[in-house]
């Protein structure tokens, strides 16, 4: 671990809860899902914003734990919000206790929906691992809980080459757009896109750590475009967000996906 | 630089920025989200985009730059924007900044940010 923290000499940042900018040697590193307030059972606890973020840097804390690491590893986190007064009048805090005096890079936004229309906080974080990766395969994909959805709940890689993807949309080469309308003919040019730009880079479907998929609707992404992403990933899911947000470069565009993957 | 670039063909870009990159060595940096405040915490450009774009991007560099890097370094951004309408300004603010091509980049619109009176929020990855 060599993590160091980036503090540019602007008064306004210092005292905050978040660092302008964290460093570290990518030795190890492990990417969560965004995890959410969701009980064992699935189904979401009861009594708003409080007890959501509570729950939620819990489910963070076990898939933490289970890579050997504490949120004073933290790097980056995003914190995707429904509601921002409820999140500033108590989210904050529950954090807060959470993360102790870890000041990781930090973005937080606030969204139209997240997975079930009652979430009203979903976190994400990439953590920096102790320990060599010279005897671990290069991805190790892991649950803490059993749970049905098609995503792993953290992934670390250890080692390798990390490779980030420009945010894909439903493009054709000559700038059109394919699928105008149709969310699963954008969904398939979309996952056609993120295959071409994986394999010039030496890279499979099975090399994805982290998704970040962006919708204008989940209802109709789930409708029409989920299976697609099953015969893309062929259950070799990365850790994976799903986000519904108000809009996206192009009118046309219907969804945009992000992934960051891994290479020896 | 100690990332590559990974172009293709059969998946370009819509404008001007690079499809994917891959880190090849050296540090990997992660920079908050940037958003238009200056050295006192005061918002710069109260509902003029493109000025709040301008100090979102200094900003960023400043990031850059306190980590040993600039500009270059970038391998990847997102660029959050709170009303698709202040797009045409954010990217010309943005072409302003970088005179070639940008990193990877991502262009999502928001409900909105975390305090009401920011239009743009920045974030992005680097190799250092």
């Amino acid at each position: 671990m060599d993590r160091r923290e980036i503090l540019p000499e602007r008064p306004v940042e210092k005292g905050r809860g978040f660092m302008p900018g964290v460093s570290v040697n990518p030795s190890r590193v492990l990417f969560t899902a965004g995890l959410t307030g969701r009980n064992p059972d699935g189904s979401l606890v009861a009594g708003g914003m409080a007890p959501q973020a509570r729950r939620t840097f819990e489910r963070l804390q076990a898939i933490l734990s289970q890579a050997g690491a504490k949120f004073d590893g933290v790097v980056k986190q995003l914190t995707y919000v429904t509601d921002i007064e409820a999140y500033n009048a108590t989210g904050r805090a529950e954090r807060a206790k959470f993360l102790g005096g870890t000041r990781s890079a930090s973005t937080g936004l606030v969204v139209r929906r997240l997975a079930d229309p009652a979430m009203l906080i979903e976190v994400e974080l990439v953590v920096d691992l102790p320990g060599s990766p010279s005897r671990s395969s290069l991805l190790e994909k892991y649950n803490v809980e059993n749970h049905p959805g098609d995503f792993h709940q953290g992934v670390i890689v250890n080692g390798g080459r990390l490779l980030y993807l420009a945010g894909q949309v439903a493009n054709n080469p000559d700038g059109s757009v394919a699928g105008v309308g149709d969310w699963r003919r954008q969904a398939e040019k979309i996952y056609e896109n993120i295959g071409h730009l994986l394999r010039a880079a030496g890279a499979t479907a099975a090399s994805a750590v982290k998704e970040t998929t962006w919708v204008l609707s989940i209802d109709s992404w789930r409708q029409h475009s989920v299976p697609v992403r099953r015969g893309f990933y062929q259950g070799n899911f990365p850790a994976s967000t799903l986000v519904e947000i108000p809009g996206l470069a192009r009118p046309e565009f219907l969804a945009e996906i992000e992934v960051i993957a891994a290479v020896a | 630089m100690s990332f590559s670039t990974i172009a293709t063909p059969e998946a370009k870009p819509v404008a001007n920025y690079k499809m994917a990159t891959r880190l090849e060595g050296g540090r990997l940096l992660y920079i908050s989200g940037q958003v238009a405040w200056d050295a006192s915490g005061s918002i710069v450009g109260k509902g003029d985009v493109r000025a709040q774009a301008r100090q979102t991007f200094d900003n960023l560099r400043g990031v850059l730059r306190a980590a040993g890097g600039d500009l270059p370094n970038l391998m990847k951004i997102t660029t959050y924007i709170t009303k698709i309408e202040d797009f045409p300004d954010v990217a010309q603010a943005r072409s302003e900044v970088f005179q070639g091509e940008l990193p990877a980049s991502t262009l999502i619109v928001v409900k909105s940010l975390f305090h009401l009176d920011f239009l743009i929020e920045v974030e992005g990855v680097a190799a250092v």
